[in-house]
């Protein structure tokens, strides 16, 4: 079965799209790749996909992912150029998740031990609120 | 090429994109999606006024916020979402509000089901085309030389011959076969008028058998009753400058328009259940033992609150009918109540979807069964106009319009 | 390896934590996949058709709206076919497969009357969060083995 996949670098990653597309081309897979704005989709069997994205994770093991697309690369059933322009949905998605990229990196990089995070604001115990009104208000 | 822009939640899930596509198609129209930036959606409680859980419908207002900035994006808007989503109704309320009052784009509004096909749409959509294509034509407010205009409705079909601005002769029947329906209505009105078929200089048809019965007679002018319907209203009630409300409840659905400088701006075709249509009127004068054209003034002489009615279903408000009847309440109370009913009904169910703005006016010919018109100023606390020549507003608008076709 | 459903069900890095982490993601765009690569239909773009709202009655009645109901023929056989689950707080940026509020609220009453493991997170917004989140889904999913 064909498989689509994005490949999507961390905005800290010093792998660029086009770094991504070379190693594929220079590969012996058979995989079509296409580049976008925020990495590359690749689309290709089932089996050679899952070989190439091992290889293209080595690239940048914290700095690259990989998510599922349903269509094929440049489908014009999805494509906004064919489609009256607009993102798709899916776009925004992923272009939000792709800001909180360099974190999840630079936690899949560390190593020791897991911070100990703070506690989570909770309201003021009304008592202590109407205290502060009263020394506010005198 | 139109282009329309589709601000919509769950139609592709819906599996009627393609649907939507094809209506657009058929109109001669493209869809388009007005391009956003993930702030303008995370922005919308802003720059909209609120934002909700659903992105969907945070996208779409976001879209709206961009048409209103950028009207070049595109020539008209339909705002789109599920039927019985609560958050999404209120939201597209809102967008097409929105649309309405802070540009000149027409805008519609739907809300679908799985079973909305191409054709629910494409009366709705051929008639947001038209208001973007012959915006110059709907500007036009006087009838010139000599034509003739047909509305095959589904009930009836009305024709009339108008000459110099004014109608010299009118004709209807009701509709059975439809082209020797329209056959009759127009050699009426040529009879009435005076004037030979030769003599014609051209002829409009409107109403669900326009393209049967344009083609049979060679029609010069073949338009959706959206647009004809509100240019022959606000031409007989004299109001083609400025704000007006069209409201036409017919025999098989009923129209509510916003009409402005007798363009329509936005409208609401509905007709899910036919307690809210001429059909419930007619069957209630039967069960009284009156004439359909007796109705109104028996009503005028009751009150509906002694009867309670009130139903959206046919089935359903004749049930009570019945019941009201044996139970011994008057006549004159159940025809008013029938009244209030189905104006209730486009009360609640479609006058909510447009603005109302005075002068409201009743059109068709169920604006003449004078409880109907009583129930719903009552329900608007607005004066309601019933024009002269209320029942062939078709018929007058196609007249009309088609003499707009005669100079080009 | 087990079969662990991710929510948002179009989420880029709940998907591949899971699956750099050696388990199988049961995510929205296979199931996109099967429609507009299998289908015969052509009734762009996703291939839906009037058909696919009637298979989601198996999850939301007759009187939900097709939307959802239309999601919840992509979503509810992942559901179904899922072992475990991590569940991420609504972010508020949600669109596409997940811009339908009431069908997100319906895939995660699912999700969690099923008696699956949940992990129960939220997006970071610092560095010392990520750290936290990553391994959290790390220990999630090394106790499913």
């Amino acid at each position: 079965m064909l498989v689509t996949k994005y490949v999507i670098t961390s905005p800290e990653s010093n792998i660029l799209p086009s770094d991504i597309a070379m190693k594929i081309y220079g590969s012996k897979h058979d995989v079509t790749v296409k580049e976008t704005c925020m990495g590359v989709t690749i689309n290709g069997e089932e089996s050679v996909i899952d070989e190439v994205v091992k290889e293209i994770r080595s690239l940048d093991p914290a700095g690259i992912f990989i998510k599922d697309r349903g269509f094929p690369p440049g489908d014009p059933r999805r494509c906004r150029g064919r489609r009256g322009g607009g993102a798709r949905p899916g776009f925004y998605m992923i272009e939000s998740e792709c800001k909180i990229l360099p974190m999840i990196s630079r936690a899949l990089a560390a190593e020791g031990d897991v911070p100990s995070l703070p506690e989570k604001k909770r309201p003021l115990p009304p008592g202590r609120l109407e205290e502060i009104v009263k020394e506010g208000l005198s | 090429m139109i282009r329309i822009a589709q601000l919509s939640c769950g139609a592709e899930y819906s599996g009627i994109q393609r649907e939507i596509e094809r209506a657009a198609e058929t109109v001669g129209a493209t869809l388009v999606y007005p391009e956003v930036s993930l702030e303008d959606i995370l922005n919308v409680e802003s720059s909209f006024g609120v934002s909700v859980s659903s992105g969907d419908l945070n996208m779409a207002m976001a879209r709206a916020v961009r048409i209103v900035q950028n009207p070049d994006l595109a020539d008209a808007v339909i705002v789109m979402t599920c039927f019985r989503c609560a958050e999404a109704a209120i939201i597209r309320s809102e967008i097409r509000k929105y649309i309405h009052e802070n540009s000149k784009i027409p805008v519609l509004s739907y809300s679908f089901t799985e079973r909305t096909t191409a054709e629910t749409l494409l009366t709705r959509m051929e008639a947001l085309v038209t208001t973007v294509k012959y915006r110059g034509l709907l500007a036009r407010e006087k009838q010139t030389g000599l034509t003739a205009g047909i509305d095959s409705g589904s009930t009836t079909t009305k024709a009339v011959v108008m000459r110099d601005n004014q109608v010299i002769g009118t004709g209807w029947n009701p509709t059975t076969e439809v082209l020797q329906s329209a056959e009759d209505a127009l050699t009426a009105a040529l009879k009435m008028s005076g004037v030979a078929r030769e003599e014609l200089q051209a002829i409009g048809v409107t109403g669900y058998g326009r393209f049967l019965v344009g083609k049979h007679i060679n029609a010069k002018l073949i338009q959706e009753e959206i647009t004809v319907n509100s240019k022959g209203a606000v031409f007989l009630a004299d109001a083609q400058k400025g704000p007006a409300t069209v409201i036409d409840i017919g025999g098989m659905d009923n129209k509510a328009i916003s009409v402005q400088d007798g363009i329509p701006g936005g409208f609401t075709m509905g007709g899910i259940c036919a307690g809210a249509s001429g059909r419930f009127l007619e069957l209630t004068a039967k069960r009284l033992g009156v004439d359909i054209t007796e109705l109104g003034k028996l009503a005028l002489k009751g009150n509906y609150q002694n009867v309670a009615m009130n139903s959206y279903c046919i089935v359903f408000g004749t049930q009570s009918l019945v019941n009201n009847l044996a139970m011994g309440r008057k006549p004159e109370d159940v025809a008013m109540a029938a009244c209030h009913s189905v104006a209730e009904q486009v009360y609640e169910q479609q006058l909510q979807e447009v603005e109302v703005k005075e002068p409201v006016i009743m059109v068709g010919g169920t604006s003449l069964i004078e409880g109907l018109p009583k129930a719903m100023e009552e329900l608007l606390q607005i004066k309601v106009t019933v024009p002269k020549y209320a029942q062939y507003i078709g018929a007058v608008g196609a007249a009309l319009l088609v003499s707009g076709l005669l100079e080009d | 390896m087990a079969k662990v459903i991710v929510y948002p069900p179009t989420s880029m890095i709940l998907s591949d934590l899971v699956s750099r982490m050696g388990h199988k993601a049961l995510v929205v765009p296979e199931a996109v996949r099967n429609l507009v690569t299998e289908s015969k239909i052509q009734s762009p773009p996703l291939n839906m058709t009037p058909e696919e709202p009637k298979k989601g009655l198996r999850y939301a009645a007759v009187d939900v709206p097709s939307g959802v109901r239309g999601r919840m023929s992509l979503i509810g056989p992942i559901i179904e076919e899922s072992e475990a689950a991590i569940i991420v707080e609504d972010p508020g940026w949600l669109t596409g497969c997940s811009g339908c509020s009431r069908t997100n609220e319906l895939v995660r009453l699912l999700i969690r009357t099923k008696g699956i493991p949940v992990l129960d997170l939220s997006y970071p917004t610092n560095d010392d969060e990520a750290r936290v989140f990553v391994q959290k889904i790390r220990s999630f999913l090394e106790g499913l083995n």
